[in-house]
């Protein structure tokens, strides 16, 4: 028996901030006093709160540390799990608690949170097949192989869990067109193809519960009547990949996955397959293409892959999180529970990567329903440096944008198209008022453009054209006519793109016009970017009467364009400057400003 | 027994080619085909070890 379980983030986003070395010195420090039986160690999955990592909670006593160094397990080791006191400065601590916070009951980005399919990651060693057993793992396929797979599609309708990749089509619904498909052979394909900017939440739930992924294919295998199954991985996300393969092993080893699996005559094969990170290869019929062997393109639908899918087969490609939750789902009651969260249309949890100006950054469970407001405010914490909230994207670069006047926007799959924006896979990437929404349209337009695969003229040419509007006129080139322009090219592309990916990429741009249209006006017009974004379109100016002359921003312009002596109001050379920013990030005085080129300071920083 | 898949006496059988339909359920409750304190003991005691809190086991 271990004293105490230290379990370490060992996500991806941890890893990238330390926690092996963290690790490491917990290691030494333990071995060099030669307590290491006493305690258990694991590089668990993420507990999502990536902003404040590495990550170390102890149990039992759930105590919750944060931003770690090695330096600091010395310190745990001597005062917390020798002698039981809590190393307070370690703790959570921040605007939005009065005191060092310990775990989930006190630290206000877990307190709106539901954990359904991030319920075991952090919490059990994500290599160990015993542990996901323990948590419940396991016990909903051996439900589904007692029980009809026509019943076993039924409960997954009932439960009304709709897909969580992006279009939000029943899954069901899915299932039981792929059972009612003519043919012996059929497959399961699980797509981990997570390719949005900002979106890491298929990774860290591959990386902090993998059996779940697994459990999931394989009840879907049972109940569509497929024997088969592929995962498809990008192959930048090594541990995910690492931790499905151990998974699958154990699986094999413990008789779950292979012939006559539980001895209910069901036989299931797992694959995976690594993509090489094209973006499109998370559109359905590209990514059959990629494992077939063949360059990942869509092709057009009808026939749907529920009728001829990978090899020609009748298949059922779901995305990871929808996955995740079947396991839920099919186990005894799981259903009505399940569908007792959420709304009308939208039931269960959602996952979401909060990515941007926001100060939590991190992975968030929440219930369908929850506002962005909640989400923006209470789980995340608020927007970076006190500054003011403008937007959110929701949904990628296939999705919109969401502005302030909706903050109290419910999220669920119908409000959010409603409002122009898709659930999409769940990135969400939050603007304060220093992003160009203009600029924003065109990174997310160069981005669908760069990754088109070329197939169909009205994304292979639309978006080409749509970005050389998007560039004159964050380049100060624009033409009053270009706004027109976009949106006929705009609708052109969603009505005739062949696939999902190309009749989405305008969204960004046409819910930046609805919403931002007066910023597009003012850089067409007005030459003037008021974010301070676009460089042509603005100046930086300081006002004479609110400098004092501290001289940070001269020693922090990397071009010397700002002089002045010490105490005494300081100048630009505009000739000099290249806009770079550093200033007015640095002027704590905020008497720096961002004015229409060659005019003077009407908008304040 | 160090692991679920290990067998707790004789009287347990079940392998990856002779699985025993209760395998999942007997990880955690059982032993389910016989009655034996120590098989059960043998079973807690993997779970003791990992089990991070009271809340850790689902059944």
């Amino acid at each position: 028996m271990y004293e105490k379980h230290l379990m370490i983030c060992g996500a991806t986003g941890c890893l990238s901030s330390g926690s092996h070395s963290v690790e490491e010195a917990l290691i030494e420090e333990l071995e060099k006093r030669g307590i290491r039986d006493k305690y258990r160690l694991v590089m668990g999955g993420c507990p999502g709160f990536c902003e404040v990592g590495p990550i170390i909670v102890v149990y039992p006593d759930e105590v919750f540390y944060c931003r770690l160094k090695p330096g600091n397990m010395a310190e745990i080791v001597e005062k917390h799990l020798i002698g039981g006191e809590i190393v307070e400065h370690l703790l959570y601590k921040g605007p939005d608690v009065d005191a060092p916070a310990r775990f989930i009951d006190t630290i206000p980005f877990y307190a709106k949170q539901k954990f359904n399919v991030l319920r075991n990651s952090g919490v059990i060693d994500p290599e160990s097949i015993d542990e996901y057993i323990m948590r419940g793992g396991y016990r909903a396929l051996t439900r589904a192989l007692q029980t009809e797979p026509a019943a076993v599609c039924e409960e997954v309708k009932k439960a009304g869990l709709r897909g969580r990749g992006g279009a939000g089509f029943s899954t069901g619904l899915k299932w039981e067109l792929t059972l009612n498909a003519s043919g012996s052979k059929k497959y399961v394909v699980c797509n981990a193809d997570e390719g949005d900017p900002g979106a890491f939440m298929d990774r860290s739930i591959l990386e902090g519960d993998p059996h779940a992924i697994l459990e999931g294919m394989l009840i879907c295998g049972r109940a569509i009547g497929a024997s088969e199954g592929y995962v498809y991985c990008r192959a930048e996300y090594p541990l995910a990949i690492k931790r499905l393969k151990i998974a699958i092993r154990q699986a094999e080893e413990y008789g779950l996955l292979g012939e006559n699996i539980l001895g209910y005559g069901f036989n299931f094969k797992m694959n995976i397959k690594e993509g090489a990170g094209a973006f499109v290869c998370g559109e359905e019929t590209a990514l059959l293409a990629s494992i077939e062997g063949r360059r990942g393109m869509p092709r057009p639908r009808p026939p749907f892959p529920a009728q001829s899918g990978l090899f020609g087969k009748p298949t059922t490609i779901n995305n990871v999180e929808t996955l995740a939750n079947i396991p839920l789902i099919v186990r005894e009651g799981g259903a009505k529970e399940f569908a007792s969260v959420g709304t009308e249309g939208s039931k269960g949890t959602k996952v979401f990567a909060l990515a941007g100006k926001i100060r939590n950054t991190g992975l968030c469970e929440v219930p369908m329903g929850i506002t962005i407001r909640e989400i923006i405010y209470d789980v995340g914490g608020g927007i970076k440096g006190g500054r003011e909230f403008k937007a959110v994207q929701a949904g990628g670069p296939s999705g919109g944008c969401i502005p302030a006047e909706q903050l109290d926007l419910p999220i669920d799959y119908d409000s959010l198209n409603q409002a122009g924006a898709i659930m999409g896979s769940g990135g969400l990437v939050v603007m304060d008022d220093r992003t160009c929404m203009v600029d924003l349209a065109r990174y997310f337009l160069s981005f669908t453009q760069k990754e088109s695969c070329g197939k169909c003229t009205p994304c292979r040419e639309g978006t080409k054209r749509m970005l050389e509007i998007l560039n004159r006129i964050t380049e100060g080139k624009g033409k009053p006519e270009d706004l027109d322009t976009l949106d006929s090219l705009a609708y052109s592309i969603k009505d005739s793109a062949l696939c999902g990916l190309g009749q989405t990429c305008p969204n960004p741009v046409l819910s930046t016009i609805r919403y931002f249209r007066h910023e597009y006006e003012e850089h067409i017009n007005d030459k003037f970017c008021r974010a301070g974004v676009c460089k042509p379109l603005f100046n930086y100016w300081i006002d004479p009467e609110k400098c004092t002359g501290c001289t940070v921003c001269a020693r922090v312009c990397p071009v010397n364009a700002i002089s002045g002596e010490k105490k005494k109001p300081h100048e630009i050379d505009l000739e000099l400057c290249t806009n770079c920013g550093s200033c007015i990030e640095k002027c704590r005085f905020d008497s720096i400003f961002i004015t229409p080129v060659r005019r003077e300071a009407d908008v304040s920083s | 027994m160090e692991r679920f898949i290990d067998h707790c006496c004789e009287k347990c059988s079940h392998t990856r080619e002779n699985p025993c339909k209760d395998f999942v359920r007997c990880c955690v409750e059982g032993p389910v085909c016989h009655e034996d304190p120590e098989c059960a003991a043998k079973r807690k005691a993997i779970i003791d070890r990992v089990a991070i809190n009271e809340q850790f086991v689902i059944i």
